[in-house]
């Protein structure tokens, strides 16, 4: 059900000579819950791209369930299928009912009987607290209704791995809630997640360990009891100092 | 509210003002108005000769004119329902000769070059749709040559002038490919409009967000299925109003075929003008149906519009 990811000695160059990440490995073993934090721009949004290719690497790889994301470039869109990614924008198709939103990728892409699929679907809204707005649009539902509806899409294509871009960054405070406890069911399921986030409390509560990113690089990996402790005036201590105040 | 039904008072006096105006500037050139004599451009109910187009025997029965070919036995012509017949049982008649005529409701040049310029519009239309589509997805592709191919089409064809263009297709490409003059005339425009289309589209898809095609991809959809199910249909929406603007044009720009000698609305007025030293009353007269016929097209876009919008809920 859930799968591996290894990132290995990434690095990411842009055209404009920025070096987004430089030479980052991380393996996240099966069922495991990493959040990636940092200050912005340190490459935690880039890190998680390179997972599904959505950021191409300027050198080397990412193996999920050790199979390797950027070098088999023909069955691409087959071990995408493998990651599901939940956006900071939800990304929602806004011509596509709710329901249509979620069937629409098995439909197309596994060629799925349509009762099956909208089966699984109506499970995933219900599983997600929105069982009755599967004929709604997305631009009817509010933005915490619409990353739990994200996620339900995202799952709808069974993957293997889930990968969150601060899920909860573009929503109002009292809809963060919901989509938190979504994930951390998720997370209690065993599913395999890498999440980008500011939510440190959540992290504390979900994560098995914390990353700390900074220029793209991995500053300090640790378990959440040992990350939050305070110490010795690093650049960690600065961040969690202004993000925890 | 009262001083609303002030300006359109206003507007009315001054559309007035300008009528007048017209009018009067044409007072002072010593011209004849003849309105008359328009309608019969357009429809009109008049005696129609027939030919015969045989060599042969008259022979009537019961009305019925029926011409036997002397050259050729097998041959033979027959006319029915004539209001008039000019031949009598036994005569002999030569190829054009005039056999009868009949009378009816016949449509004019004006309204022959109306059907044509809508034929013309349509037809470019069908092909130039697409073509627009594949060179706009050539735009935005990240394939070098499709784009670089979409990229020279519409730069070539939008900075040449259309009425070029059909003289080469024309007399180039037709007379190579040996073309009629509406297929000519027809792929000029259809390749011309494909190039804007072109346009329209890229823009429409440009202005879908990143994050639509990154959503569908990590879903784990090809580039053409997220472009069929996600970016198209969003992109199809917004590309509507800058398409019915460029389908007026078509109808507009089908007038410049009419260089190329297809009897379009704009040659049946100038052949009108030709007969008839009425240039004044045949040119309002052809601007008036463009007029209509784009003033038409403009509501019914308009009404599918609506329809989308509410549908967009």
């Amino acid at each position: 059900m859930s799968a591996s990811v290894e990132i290995c000695n990434v690095s990411k160059l842009f055209g404009n000579g920025v070096r987004a990440l430089d030479k980052v490995s991380l393996t996240v073993a099966a069922g495991e819950v990493v959040c990636i934090v940092g200050p912005s721009g340190s490459g935690k949004s880039t890190l998680l791209r390179t997972v599904n290719r959505l950021e191409t690497v300027t050198d080397g790889d990412v193996l999920i369930d050790g199979e390797s994301i950027h070098t088999a470039s023909k069955q691409l869109n087959a071990l995408r299928q493998k990651a599901g990614m939940v956006f900071q924008q939800f990304n929602l198709f806004p011509h596509l009912s709710v329901i249509d939103n979620i069937t629409l990728a098995p439909l197309k892409v596994c060629a799925e009987p349509v009762e099956t699929v909208r089966q699984r679907a109506q499970q995933l809204l219900d599983r997600v607290g929105l069982g009755d707005r599967g004929d709604s649009y997305p631009a009817q539902l509010s933005g915490g209704q619409q990353q739990r509806v994200a996620i339900a899409r995202a799952l709808a294509m069974q993957p293997e791995v889930m990968l969150f871009d601060e899920p909860t960054s573009a929503l109002d405070p009292e809809m963060v809630g919901g989509v938190l406890d979504v994930m951390k069911a998720l997370a209690s399921d065993g599913m395999t997640m890498l999440v980008v986030t500011h939510e440190m409390g959540f992290a504390r509560a979900v994560a098995d360990r914390v990353v700390f990113m900074e220029s793209g690089r991995i500053e300090q990996i640790a378990q959440p009891e040992a990350f939050f402790e305070p110490a010795n005036g690093s650049r960690l201590d600065t961040f969690l100092g202004q993000v925890l105040r | 509210m009262k001083s609303r039904w002030f300006w359109h008072g206003v507007y009315g006096f001054i559309l007035l003002a300008l009528a007048v105006s017209i009018y009067a500037a044409s007072r002072t050139v010593d011209y004849t108005w003849r309105w008359d004599r328009v309608p019969d451009y357009i429809v009109a109910y008049e005696d129609a000769d027939l030919r015969t187009t045989l060599t042969g025997i008259v022979e009537i029965t019961d009305g019925r004119v029926q011409i036997i070919g002397t050259q050729d036995a097998a041959a033979a012509e027959s006319f029915a329902d004539l209001d008039e017949i000019l031949v009598e049982d036994g005569d002999y008649v030569f190829d054009g000769d005039v056999i009868g005529s009949r009378s009816g409701w016949r449509i004019g040049p004006l309204a022959w070059g109306l059907v044509v310029t809508l034929q013309l519009s349509i037809l470019a239309l069908l092909f130039s749709v697409p073509i627009g589509l594949l060179a706009g997805l050539g735009r935005v592709s990240t394939n070098p040559a499709a784009r670089n191919l979409a990229a020279t089409y519409v730069e070539i064809i939008r900075g040449t002038p259309l009425l070029v263009q059909i003289f080469i297709f024309y007399f180039f490409v037709g007379t190579v490919l040996s073309l009629s003059r509406m297929t000519a005339g027809v792929a000029a425009l259809a390749v011309f409009t494909g190039a804007y289309i072109a346009e329209i589209v890229r823009a429409g898809i440009e202005s879908i967000p990143k994050g639509q095609m990154e959503a569908a991809r990590s879903l784990g959809m090809s580039y053409g299925q997220a472009m069929r199910h996600v970016i198209l249909p969003q992109a199809m929406r917004r590309t509507l109003p800058p398409m019915a603007g460029q389908l007026i044009n078509l109808i507009k720009d089908s007038s410049l075929v009419s260089v190329i000698a297809i009897t379009d609305l704009t040659k049946a007025g100038r052949e009108v003008v030709n007969s008839t030293f009425s240039p004044f009353e045949i040119w309002f007269t052809v601007a008036g149906m463009y007029l209509v016929l784009t003033a038409s097209l403009s509501l019914v876009i308009r009404r599918f519009e609506l329809r989308l919008a509410r549908a967009d809920g």
